[in-house]
């Protein structure tokens, strides 16, 4: 097959206008991601590329959470990496240049070319079927031509190529198979066009916003707050809370609109109204493709409130989106609007008046255990939940972990002084509370080196968050952590007396922020023979709807803690274990009034509790 | 158009309440100190009117040293200046000893509109806004649940809390005191913005002497005590006649809760 001048100037200037649009949007879309706070991160390297390769090459992600529309996605992602040396050639000859010798062509198109054909012509008629017949509801109410459009630009690329395979070696000059070359090539052109329009710029950008996504999550920028500022300082900090970082502003950019943030979501599982894919992704983009880049006052407020900071959404998104914005949205309304629901006033009041959520003024467990003095190993950080009774059977677990670190001889003591870390200041957009309790935190711990705490969202913010503000010298556990380490170090012995049918609910706090699955089920098999897991675990576990300063939130749209109680009393078991102390109160309301009559109550126990039930 | 608040300190209702030796005054180290409640709401239709009507918002409050944080914290929300009355014996003040000295300490100024909770939340005598009504010659309503600057701000226009889920609309002429009904609206909260600009604003300050007011309680109070708390069963056993008739005994003589 041989191509004229015109054909040549033809194929130049369609290329040209093509590519010409293409880098146009891209580049567009660049100067807005560029103006986004922030910068991105190139630490953690190996992280970083190890998540490229896991994520995008192998589509981990994809098939994972929805293993068959996952994998037909696979293949035809898969199928373009086999295509993209074929594309090359395909353009080359249009300019009478042959890179590649039939012989290549026809050995690659046998091994490579063909059965992927097949394969993407499968995953993509599969997809198609799925997206226009099955329509599933994450998807979205409105169809999506772009995408027909694209299911069918495919389809023909495919055929266009087994046709043109078929002749590899034949030197054909018939007609019939320019057409199809011109086919072939006009689809591709279009579909440059087509990708940076679309949700399917996902192709260029999952790569680069799977290598940039933060590697703490979530990472949303500390707002210090320094009370002494003059009125410059105050306006900068105050104008750039409702503008968005790069990262943030390249999500919306690289979102591809599946809709598996809000499939995980607990505020949207629970019949709220919060819908992370449009409020926290979809509602921004067009603002800020219109230059505009204060996009956080385009999050739907109360569905801003409903959010539980459980980071599922995030954890989820198969192209590296840090999805959930209810810190931007809160912090805005907290510090600039003075919009706040009052029971959240008075966390905040309570808070800054007593150091405790509950503006307790006492606490008998603070009187009762020894006070750190230095010459012991560990802080050891109560939290105002057991502190104050916040579900006061929490406190007999309290007493379990201590069995537990007098049984392994341990060292401890706490401060007298221990304030709430403002973790619900924190998650709730109160800055300036969380600041104030800080500080405060930060000045008792100044001699600390250890610290174990029973509740996670103290371990994160202790450990995590008040390090995006201040350098810390000391190292935080989760108190499943050092059972573990009790355990593996053979400081404690553990009887496997536990028979009953135990599962594990993991708190979002410890694995998905802290990163810890195993310490936890570690200390639960060595004492449990009949372990299973609960149907979403691990990284993938579901919050238990007290996050994000829920548990103090009255009344929400919807029932958020009652999917999670609901699987765990779907999934027979007799008794569930948990390392937070919210999950362990709220699992002890949601339980409760969804068993069945005839069924005995499912036991609510802390790993603490269950590891000094079989201490030996 | 001057509004001003007036604003009371109390003990959250969570606070426990331990008296000291005398009898007379609470232990102030077991108790976490806040805004009176229903003053919050006055504050915040004070602010609304204020958004509005291109007014100025005052807050006052009259009580010990620890007082001046709510005086803050309404000048973080948005009130101008404040006026704090320094009082250490308010626990024991009557209604009308605070709402003289509160008259005496606003008579040096002349507002539009003075606003407060319907109620505190401690003593709950509900009266200091409408003595200070009569003090300082004003109109005044209570049990408000909306308000309304109407006739070029020379009067006001309020929705009154009748019984069984009536309102009264009544128009009165300004100036006026009004008690506001606690959720006639939902208060703000301190933008950080508003919590900076409080070190700017101007708190006059008055003690008792300044205002030369005598300490006129009309009463004095003796002692304060928790309540008791005692549970007493009686079992009732008869004929069916013989239990209505003790019944009726026991709540007409010994409860006296019929006659």
């Amino acid at each position: 097959m041989t191509f004229n001048t015109i054909e040549q100037i033809a194929l130049f200037a369609m290329l040209l206008l093509s590519i010409g649009s293409f880098s146009y949007e891209i580049f567009k879309r660049f100067v807005i991601v560029s103006k986004g706070t922030g910068s991105f991160e190139f630490d953690s390297l190996g992280i970083r590329i190890k998540r490229v390769i896991v994520e995008f090459v192998l589509q981990k992600k994809v098939i994972s959470q929805r293993f068959w529309p996952g994998l037909m996605h696979a293949f035809v992602f898969w199928g373009f990496m086999f295509f993209s040396i074929i594309t090359l050639d395909h353009f080359s000859i249009g300019f009478n240049f042959h890179p590649l010798s039939d012989n290549f062509k026809f050995f690659y198109g046998i091994l490579f070319g063909v059965p992927w054909a097949i394969f993407v012509l499968i995953g993509i008629t599969s997809l198609a079927y799925r997206r226009f017949i099955t329509r599933p509801k994450y998807l979205g109410d409105k169809i999506s031509y772009t995408s027909g459009f694209v299911a069918l630009f495919i389809s023909v690329l495919m055929i266009t190529y087994i046709i043109d395979f078929a002749y590899v070696g034949h030197n054909s000059t018939s007609l019939a198979m320019k057409i199809n070359w011109w086919i072939h090539a006009v689809l591709i052109l279009g579909f440059l066009i087509l990708i940076p329009r679309s949700k399917h710029l996902h192709l260029v950008l999952s790569p680069i916003n799977i290598f940039f996504k933060p590697i703490l999550s979530p990472s949303h920028k500390p707002v210090p707050i320094d009370m002494e500022a003059d009125e410059e300082e105050l306006e900068n900090l105050l104008g750039s809370l409702d503008k968005l970082s790069k990262n943030q502003t390249l999500d919306i950019f690289s979102c591809v609109e599946c809709g598996r943030c809000t499939e995980v979501c607990p505020a949207h599982r629970g019949g709220g109204t919060l819908d992370p894919k449009n409020h926290f992704i979809l509602n921004l983009k067009d603002h800020l493709l219109s230059n505009q880049l204060d996009a956080v006052n385009k999050i739907d407020v109360d569905a801003g409130w409903e959010c539980t900071t459980c980071q599922a959404c995030s954890e989820v998104c198969p192209v590296g989106n840090e999805v959930e914005k209810s810190d931007e949205i809160r912090n805005m309304q907290v510090l600039v609007e003075g919009n706040v629901p009052q029971e959240y006033q008075k966390i905040f009041n309570n808070l800054q008046n007593t150091g405790n959520p509950d503006g307790a003024m006492s606490s008998d467990l603070t009187n009762e255990l020894p006070a750190f003095d230095g010459s012991q190993e560990y802080v050891l950080w109560l939290c105002c939940f057991a502190k104050y009774k916040m579900d006061p059977k929490f406190t007999s677990s309290v007493y379990s972990l201590i069995k537990i670190l007098d049984s392994a001889k341990a060292t401890y003591g706490i401060l007298k002084k221990e304030q709430c870390t403002g973790e619900p200041a924190n998650r709730l957009g109160d800055k300036l509370t969380y600041n104030m309790l800080m500080q405060a935190n930060l000045e008792e711990l100044k001699d600390v080196q250890k610290i174990i705490t029973m509740c996670p969202h103290c371990s994160v913010n202790l450990g995590i968050e008040y390090a995006k503000y201040a350098k810390i010298d000391y190292e935080v556990y989760h108190h499943t952590q050092i059972i573990e380490q009790f355990i593996n170090n053979g400081n404690i012995k553990v009887n496997k007396n536990n028979a009953e049918k135990v599962t594990f609910h993991d708190p979002c706090n410890l694995s998905r922020m802290m990163g810890e699955v195993e310490a936890p089920r570690t200390a639960v098999k060595s004492c449990c023979s009949n372990f299973s897991e609960l149907e979403e675990n691990g990284k993938n576990t579901l919050c238990c709807g007290a996050g994000g300063g829920l548990w103090w939130k009255k009344e929400t749209g919807g029932k958020t803690h009652l999917p999670r109680a609901q699987q765990v009393v779907d999934s027979g078991a007799e008794t569930v274990v948990t390392g937070c102390n919210f999950c362990f109160g709220m699992m002890n309301q949601g339980l409760g009034p969804l068993l069945p009559e005839d069924k005995a109550p499912i036991k609510v126990k802390d790993v603490a509790d269950i590891v000094a039930e079989n201490l030996q | 158009m001057k509004i001003c608040v007036l604003i009371k300190q109390v003990a959250s209702e969570d606070s426990p309440l331990l008296l000291n030796e005398d009898k007379l005054t609470l232990k102030t180290d077991s108790i976490n100190f806040v805004s009176n409640e229903p003053d919050t709401y006055a504050l915040e239709e004070a602010l609304q009117l204020k958004e509005k009507n291109d007014a100025t918002v005052t807050v006052c409050t009259l009580g010990p040293e620890s007082s001046r944080q709510v005086l803050k914290d309404a000048l973080a929300k948005g009130a101008d200046n404040g006026i704090f009355i320094s009082d250490d014996g308010i626990d024991t003040s009557s209604p009308l000893s605070i709402a003289k000295t509160i008259s005496a300490a606003l008579s040096n100024d002349t507002y539009d509109l003075i606003l407060s909770g319907l109620q505190s939340n401690d003593i709950g005598f509900s009266q200091v806004g409408l003595l200070v009504a009569e003090y300082l010659n004003t109109s005044h309503a209570s049990l408000v649940m909306g308000t309304e600057i109407i006739n070029d701000k020379s009067d006001i226009k309020v929705k009154l809390e009748l019984e069984n889920g009536w309102f009264q609309w009544s128009e009165l002429s300004l100036p006026s005191s009004l008690t506001i009904q606690s959720g006639i609206n939902s208060p703000r909260y301190a933008t950080l913005k508003g919590i900076m600009s409080v070190k700017n604003k101007e708190v006059k300050e008055y003690t008792k002497n300044d205002l030369a007011i005598s300490e006129d309680n009309g009463y004095s109070v003796v002692e304060k005590f928790t309540p008791l708390k005692s549970k007493e069963t009686t079992t009732i056993q008869g004929s069916a006649d013989e239990i209505s008739n003790q019944l009726v005994d026991v709540l007409k003589n010994k409860l006296r809760i019929v006659s």
